[in-house]
C-alpha cells in the first residue's frame, strides 16, 4: 500500500487530527535525529532537538506553507532549535568556564607519538577525537559546517539560517574546517590511508 | 607560482569555487595538491564520526515522550479555563448572597421561606471541590504515569538510576496519600482504589536510594505489570481528564493530544 504523502497528513494534522501528528512524528524521527546529533554531538541533547523540533512544529502546523516540503520545514527547525541549544551551552561554558576535558582532547592528540597514533586509528578513541576537535568549533561554526558539510546546504541558506551574510558564512565555514584541520592534521599525517 | 588559498581548497572540496582554474592549478603543483589531499582526509575522518543508533520504535518512544508535553499544554490552558471558572463561581456565590441578605427583612422569615439559596451555594461549593480535585489527580497521575512508563521501559538487565526518581517518587508519596484519603471521603472510589493500588510502588521507589539493581528493577516492574498498573493509570487518567476539561465543544483529535 502507498504511504500517504506528508502533505496529506499534515493536512490532516492541521484539521486537528492527533494519530496525523504522530504519523509525522514516527515518520520524521530519526533522520531529526540524525542532524541534532550532528549538531549538538551529544546524544541527549540530540534527543531533547528532536523532542523541541517536534513541540515547535506542532505549534507553528497552522504557519506551514503547503507547496513547502514538510521534512525540510521541519529539518530547518531542528537545525534552530540545535543552534539554540549550542548558543545556550556556550553562553554556560562561558559563564562557567567549559568542559576542560574536552576541550583539551583536540590539543592533545596534536602532542602524541606516531605509534600512539597509529593506536588510535585502531580505536574508538579517534571517535573520541574528531567528536572533541568538533567540540572545539563555537556553535556558529559548527552548524555553518555540519551544514555544508553533511546536509549540503548552499553557503546562501546557511547564512540565512544563522542571519549573517553570505560572506560571513564562508568564513565561519572556513574557520571550522581550518580548526578541525589543526586537530586531525597530525592523525591524518601519521597514517598513509584512513578513509 | 602562486599558490591555492585555503579557502579556495576548502571552495574546491565543496564545488563551490571555480572548479575549472582549480582543477587546473592542482594538476600542476605538487604542493597545493597534498594540501588538498590532506584536507580530504581530514573531512573524511569527520565523516567516520558515527551517529548513534536509533531504533525502529524510535519515533514512537519520541510521540509517547512528547504527548505529554503537548498534552501538558493543553492542560495549562484548562487550568486557565478553570481559574476563570472558579472567579466565577465565586462572584457567583458572593451574588447570591448579597441578594439574599438585602432581599430579608427578618431571620425568622428566612427559616420559613427561604432554604433554597442556602443549599444552592453548598452545592456549588461541593461541585468547584470535585472539580478541583479532578484537576489535582489528573496531574499527579501524568507524573505518576510519567514515571511507571520508564520503570516499564528500563532494561532490567543493568542496574538503574533512579536518583531523580525516587526523590519525586518521595514526593508523590505525600500527595498520593491526601488524594486518596480525599477521593475515598468524597466517595471517589475508583480514583481511590486507584491510589492505593499505586502507593505502594510509590513508597517502594522512594526508598531505593540512587540505583536499582537488576533484581530490585525486574521485581518492581513485575509489580507494575501484575496490577496492570500502568493500564489503570491511563485510563483513569483520561477519564479524569475528560471531567476536568472546560465545558466547550471538542475539537476532533488534538484535545486528545
Amino acid at each position: 500500500m502507498e504511504m500517504t504523502t506528508d502533505l496529506a497528513v499534515v493536512s490532516r494534522a492541521r484539521s486537528g487530527d492527533a494519530d496525523a501528528f504522530r504519523q509525522l512524528v514516527e515518520r520524521h524521527s530519526k533522520p531529526m535525529f540524525r542532524v541534532a546529533y550532528r549538531m549538538t554531538g551529544n546524544e541527549h541533547d540530540a534527543d531533547d532537538v528532536v523532542q523541541e523540533t517536534f513541540l515547535r512544529a506542532y505549534r507553528q502546523l497552522q504557519h506551514f506553507e503547503e507547496r513547502a516540503n514538510f521534512g525540510t520545514w521541519l529539518h530547518r527547525i531542528a537545525v534552530n532549535c540545535s543552534l539554540d541549544l549550542l548558543r545556550a551551552r556556550s553562553r554556560a561554558d562561558r559563564h562557567y568556564g567549559g568542559d576542560p576535558e574536552s576541550a583539551e582532547l583536540a590539543g592533545a592528540a596534536a602532542a602524541r607519538t606516531d605509534a600512539q597514533q597509529d593506536r588510535l586509528l585502531m580505536s574508538a578513541d579517534l571517535q573520541k577525537h574528531v567528536a572533541a576537535a568538533m567540540e572545539r568549533l563555537s556553535g556558529n561554526e559548527r552548524t555553518a559546517f555540519v551544514l555544508r558539510h553533511f546536509e549540503g546546504m548552499p553557503v546562501e541558506e546557511i547564512g540565512k539560517t544563522l542571519g549573517i551574510q553570505v560572506n560571513a558564512a564562508k568564513h565561519t565555514i572556513f574557520r571550522a574546517v581550518r580548526k578541525l584541520r589543526e586537530s586531525l592534521e597530525p592523525i591524518v599525517r601519521s597514517t598513509p590511508c584512513n578513509t | 607560482m602562486q599558490h591555492l588559498t585555503e579557502e579556495q581548497l576548502v571552495s574546491h572540496y565543496y564545488h563551490d569555487g571555480d572548479a575549472a582554474f582549480a582543477e587546473e592549478h592542482l594538476a600542476v603543483c605538487e604542493e597545493c595538491r597534498t594540501q588538498f589531499e590532506t584536507l580530504r582526509k581530514v573531512l573524511g575522518l569527520v565523516d567516520q564520526l558515527p551517529i548513534p543508533e536509533r531504533g525502529d520504535a524510535y519515533g514512537d518512544e519520541v510521540w509517547t515522550r512528547l504527548r505529554w508535553k503537548l498534552g501538558s499544554n493543553r492542560r495549562r490552558s484548562a487550568y486557565g479555563w478553570m481559574a476563570i471558572a472558579a472567579a466565577l463561581i465565586v462572584a457567583f456565590v458572593g451574588g447570591m448572597f448579597w441578594h439574599a441578605r438585602s432581599q430579608q427583612p427578618a431571620p425568622s422569615i428566612v427559616a420559613h421561606n427561604a432554604p433554597a439559596p442556602a443549599a444552592q451555594p453548598a452545592a456549588i461549593a461541593s461541585a468547584s471541590k470535585d472539580r478541583l480535585l479532578l484537576v489535582v489527580v489528573s496531574d499527579h497521575l501524568d507524573s505518576s504515569e510519567r514515571m511507571l512508563l520508564e520503570l516499564s521501559n528500563a532494561d532490567a538487565k543493568h542496574p538503574l538510576d533512579v536518583s531523580s526518581e525516587s526523590k519525586r517518587a518521595g514526593e508523590l508519596v505525600a500527595s498520593n496519600r491526601i488524594y486518596r484519603q480525599t477521593a475515598t471521603r468524597r466517595g471517589e472510589t475508583r480514583i481511590a482504589s486507584l491510589l492505593s493500588d499505586l502507593e505502594p510502588v510509590l513508597v517502594e521507589l522512594s526508598h531505593a536510594g540512587s540505583t536499582l539493581s537488576p533484581d530490585e528493577l525486574a521485581a518492581l516492574q513485575k509489580r507494575i505489570d501484575s496490577k496492570g498498573l500502568l493500564f489503570k493509570v491511563r485510563v483513569v487518567s483520561a477519564q479524569v481528564s475528560g471531567h476536568e476539561a472546560p465545558a466547550t465543544v471538542p475539537q476532533k483529535g488534538m484535545d486528545s493530544l
